[in-house]
């Protein structure tokens, strides 16, 4: 968690950017609220029950969670220097998810609302496409694959070179 | 060496492994790799490299007694 203050720091919550279990969502906007902010943005990522026309029974997120915390830190602080966000939160889970949990949250806080949806977008967009977290589709046929990952690399010639929508 | 690799690599390499004898980068990295799993080749071609829990590029000289994570392309989405 991120959260400013007279001295914009990095503050360390108790659910983690990481984690292996349910993600506690209230708990999470119940931390995100802030006086100076007039408005409050939640993404959840939601495991559905199909992609690319086949039938899926669960997702497996595995990560390198040094890695990814590092990153995920690193793009919280910049998001809330970019657009002087209140606050900006964002956990990932791993393991096994379910059909309609939740496997990533990020939300942000800002005293206006363009802010914080601009922000929320850049945040996701960049731990899905650099965040070294991977996701296993398990199909109801009884299959698993990994894969439907980042393919930017096809455009911009480098594995670390991405395209987001939400622009840098 | 140690070397780590995560997601889809693992249906090509055991989690966690040695290589003996001298690798001297990730370019030097990637060609041991093939020549022990040329089904993999595909995807080592579009994967990052890490020491150290930071990111590492082709100029970086790997020692003998590093362990480096192999990073497959992210979840994407």
């Amino acid at each position: 968690m991120i959260r400013s203050s007279s001295s914009p720091r990095p503050v360390e919550d108790n659910l983690g950017l990481i984690v292996a279990g349910p993600i506690d969502v209230q708990k999470m906007v119940a931390q995100a609220h802030h006086p100076g902010a007039g408005a409050l943005v939640l993404f959840c990522g939601d495991v559905r029950d199909n992609n690319r026309g086949r039938s899926v029974v669960c997702l497996e997120y595995e990560a390198h969670a040094a890695l990814a915390s590092k990153l995920i830190g690193e793009i919280l602080e910049e998001a809330m220097h970019k657009w002087d966000l209140k606050v900006a939160l964002a956990t990932h889970r791993v393991g096994k998810v379910a059909i309609g949990e939740t496997a990533v949250v990020v939300i942000t806080s800002s005293a206006h609302r363009q802010e914080a949806y601009a922000a929320n977008k850049y945040i996701i967009d960049r731990i899905k496409h650099e965040a070294p977290i991977w996701k296993c589709e398990y199909f109801a046929d009884g299959t698993h694959e990994w894969g439907n990952n980042c393919q930017c690399h096809l455009q911009t010639g480098d594995p670390a070179k991405h395209i987001y929508e939400s622009g840098r | 060496m140690k070397i780590h690799v995560y997601a889809a690599l693992k249906e090509h390499f055991d989690p966690e492994f040695e290589l003996d004898g001298v690798v001297r980068d990730t370019t030097e990295l990637k060609a041991r790799l093939r020549a022990l799993n040329a089904h993999a080749a595909g995807l080592l071609d579009i994967c990052r490299f890490a020491v150290a829990d930071g990111f590492i590029d082709a100029d970086f000289k790997l020692k003998e007694y590093d362990t480096v994570v192999i990073i497959p392309p992210a979840s994407g989405g």
